[in-house]
């Protein structure tokens, strides 16, 4: 329930997924942590360290039901958390009470557990960022032969397709899944490393004995799912880890981001719009409007992503020798909000993406008012061809196109520059041929075929052939 | 980092390798003692998971069939009960948590360096092969034939052991000039006979045990023995007979639940199907643990005596 009387994150309230928000939750966290201790225990005592099997039988049996109120109670005495959280699991596991967190410092279950988090967020955003490839592969295959305007400089340019347009959205989402794949697979955790990163603690334990610290860095590391530990550490992993990771995340970001500003312009244009709920208000005065707030709130959300990576590098950047606390606080808004943010952002990306609503009349419109400049190029090739004067074709051109630009711009019904062109002998064309020039099909090159490639070669083994339909989600809007 | 191959591990013996899912490690010069753990994998990628039990149904069930063996041929068990191998390495005594049930104290051979693989239905990399060329290890076979298929009778069909990744099939012939002739009939014969009387007994039980991969070594005296696992849901392709439907592939008697929930992981684009994989739900390793104590249970007409095994003998 929503509380009325204090602030609550609307990451939280609004805008990210049950998963997302389970992931980052105290529940899952302090769970993490009492998997790590009973990993640590297992792995000591294999290595020989005296921990009786009943202790391991009782953290076994007490990892998930956590009791937050006994832990606020100690958390008040010891100002500390992870002692709160040590001293509670001992509560329910009284036999391994001694045990728990024997030679770690508390780096070892918030940092290993951070990671993890981490890690399973970036998978949850891939599981995303496929599904909204999968709804765009199905609208620029729809779409691929579609011809619309281009746009360089924000100006009119040589005529695309939608659907190819779309895959300038797609490509950039692979990008990104490149580096989410790259990420996940090569993420160490911490590992086994002591207050200072120098093992020392466990050194002791095993009375000098390298090999045993050594193994029960790999034991850990292979229990909690990781192919490696970071190799050296000070009392934290490198926290350019996180600003890595933050850097794709802030990636995906970011494509979306642009993705939702060429739709904010497409729906400007009237060619495409985002979907619109039937009784949906676009203004409390303006009672016609009809506003793209999915997408605004995509831009929204991916310029607070986009400061939380540069945030991680600053904050790796001023971590003193060992480590500094001044991490800490930080992290703990940076990393979660990056994730929810994101996942938010990937949840309104597949929804405005399944819904968009073209409109083929308006995108023609819009294309046959600047085609006829587009044609140009083609007619002062055939004056010259006709022994005409290149320079000569291209100034007359340049004078009728400023001329018919004035007048559209200037209430014209439609763009005239071909009558203009038609009535210059110098052109020696006709009407007719005129006419057949300004099929837009013929301006767009490969670009229907890039889709059909683009979608076959590099999506397809991408995203992999046998997904689940998309499962349609409801957006807050 | 520190590798697999670190001598240093769970028992005060020299570990010679880590597979897997299975640790060996070396008692004297004349008996090694294989540990099998709870890890478990799929689609060629290991868990982060232990599926309980698992490690104990493998050795168990090992145990299990080498007791049906009788006359067929020798093989290297000496010891799979706790109190009885720690009787023969006082080392052990103190680890005796550790190897309960999962541990098998056995003779050291000299093993042959080829996997003796029989296929009693057309599946894996032996479907493969056939769907793309009509032949099994480059001899060919009746056209026509279904994935999963029924062969009678069964095939035996040699593999190398290739250091990493998939063994590769090789024909008969080419294990004759590995091997000799005579020791390659020996293997194939024997190979045949265990799988065959494997296979019955299994069916016997709602189990299709599909194919499965033997291996042999020769013990000091010249002795030829079946070694390693024998006939285990990891050495072979358990399917649930009830579902047995020819003409693609069957479920996995012991992993599909776990093979489903990634699948699902998969489509969902969740995992790319590569290391590291989804952290598997609580439900979904204990069906799997299920499943192996099922399959121990159907197989040997009895349950797994959990208790029995990891309780000190007084």
């Amino acid at each position: 329930m929503t509380a009325h009387d204090r602030y609550s994150s609307p990451l939280a309230e609004r805008y990210a997924s049950k998963a997302m928000l389970e992931l980052w939750s105290p529940k899952t966290r302090h769970g993490l942590w009492r998997r790590l201790w009973l990993a640590l225990a297992e792995s000591e005592q294999r290595l020989g360290v005296d921990i009786p099997a009943e202790a391991l039988t009782q953290m076994r049996a007490h990892l998930d039901d956590i009791d937050f109120e006994a832990v606020a109670v100690y958390e008040r005495r010891f100002r500390h958390d992870v002692m709160a959280h040590i001293h509670a699991f001992g509560d329910c596991a009284p036999a391994a009470h001694k045990f728990i967190h024997l030679g770690a410092t508390s780096a070892f279950v918030t940092d290993n557990g951070d990671l993890i988090q981490m890690r399973r967020g970036l998978q949850l955003l891939r599981g995303r960022v496929i599904r909204v490839l999968r709804v765009l592969s199905a609208f620029a295959r729809e779409w691929r032969a579609e011809p619309t305007l281009g746009y360089t400089h924000l100006q009119p340019a040589q005529p695309t397709t939608v659907g190819k347009r779309a895959t300038l959205w797609m490509q950039d989402l692979l990008l990104d899944l490149a580096d989410l794949d790259h990420r996940i697979a090569t993420l160490p955790c911490r590992g086994v490393k002591g207050t200072t990163g120098t093992q020392a603690s466990f050194l002791e334990i095993f009375e000098g004995d390298h090999a045993k610290v050594r193994e029960l860095d790999r034991l850990v590391t292979e229990a909690i799912g990781f192919r490696e530990s970071i190799p050296v550490s000070g009392q934290t992993y490198s926290r350019k880890l996180d600003a890595h990771v933050l850097g794709v995340v802030s990636g995906i970001a970011a494509s979306a981001a642009k993705f939702s500003a060429d739709i904010r312009m497409l729906q400007a244009f009237g060619e495409i719009e985002e979907p619109f709920e039937r009784d949906q208000i676009g203004s409390s005065a303006m009672a016609y409007k009809r506003n793209p707030m999915r997408s605004e709130r995509i831009a929204s959300l991916a310029r607070f992503v986009g400061t939380l990576e540069a945030n991680a590098n600053q904050t790796h950047s001023v971590q003193f020798f060992e480590r500094t606390l001044d991490d800490s606080a930080n992290r703990r808004l940076a990393i979660p909000e990056s994730f929810l943010a994101t996942d938010a952002i990937l949840s309104l990306m597949e929804n405005i993406a399944s819904g968009l609503e073209v409109h083929p009349a308006r995108i023609r419109r819009r294309l046959m008012d600047e085609l006829p400049f587009m044609a140009t190029e083609e007619l002062i090739v055939r004056a010259v061809r006709g022994g005409g004067n290149r320079q000569e074709a291209h100034e007359r051109i340049r004078q009728y196109s400023i001329a018919a630009a004035r007048a559209l711009k200037d209430g014209a019904e439609h763009n005239d520059l071909l009558d203009r062109i038609a009535a210059d002998d110098a052109f020696d064309v006709s009407r007719d041929e005129l006419e057949r020039a300004m099929d837009p099909k013929r301006y767009v090159g490969r670009a229907p075929e890039q889709v059909d490639e683009f979608l076959a070669e590099v999506v397809g083994p991408m995203i992999g052939e046998q997904m689940d339909e998309p499962v349609h989600e409801e957006v807050r809007v | 980092m520190t590798s697999a191959a670190v001598g240093q591990a769970a028992l005060p013996l020299p570990l010679l390798r880590s597979g897997k899912v299975r640790e060996v490690y070396e008692v004297d010069a004349e008996r090694l003692l294989l540990v099998a753990s709870d890890r478990v994998s799929a689609f060629d990628v290991i868990m982060a998971e232990r599926v309980p039990y698992k490690g104990i149904v493998l050795t168990q069930m090992t145990a299990w069939w080498l007791g049906q063996l009788d006359g067929i041929i020798p093989h290297h068990m000496l010891a799979s009960d706790a109190d009885a191998i720690i009787a023969t390495v006082p080392a052990l005594a103190e680890h005796r948590e550790a190897i309960a049930g999962r541990a098998m104290l056995c003779r050291r051979t000299e093993v042959f360096p080829v996997e003796c693989v029989v296929r009693g239905y057309l599946s894996g990399s032996a479907w493969k092969e056939y769907r793309a060329s009509g032949t099994l290890a480059g001899e060919t076979l009746a056209t026509g034939l279904r994935e999963s298929d029924r062969f009678d009778p069964p095939r035996f069909s040699p593999a190398t052991k290739a250091e990493t990744g998939h063994d590769e099939n090789i024909p008969v012939s080419e294990m004759h000039r590995i091997l000799g002739d005579a020791v390659a009939a020996r293997l194939e014969d024997a190979s045949l006979q265990v799988y065959q009387r494997g296979r019955d007994i299994a069916a016997s039980r709602g189990i299709i045990i599909a194919d499965t991969k033997f291996e042999f070594g020769r013990d000091p005296d010249g002795t030829i023995r079946l070694i390693d696992e024998v006939l285990t849901p990891d050495s072979s392709r358990f399917w649930p007979a009830d579902r047995y439907a020819p003409g693609g592939a069957q479920p996995s008697f012991d992993k599909q639940p776990l093979r489903d929930y990634l699948d699902s992981e998969r489509r969902a684009g969740r995992w790319n199907g590569d290391a590291p994989p989804p952290p598997l739900p609580e439900s979904v390793v204990a069906a799997t643990s299920e499943r192996y104590l099922d399959a121990f249970q159907r197989i040997t007409g009895a349950p797994l005596d959990l208790s029995a095994l990891l309780t000190r003998l007084q």
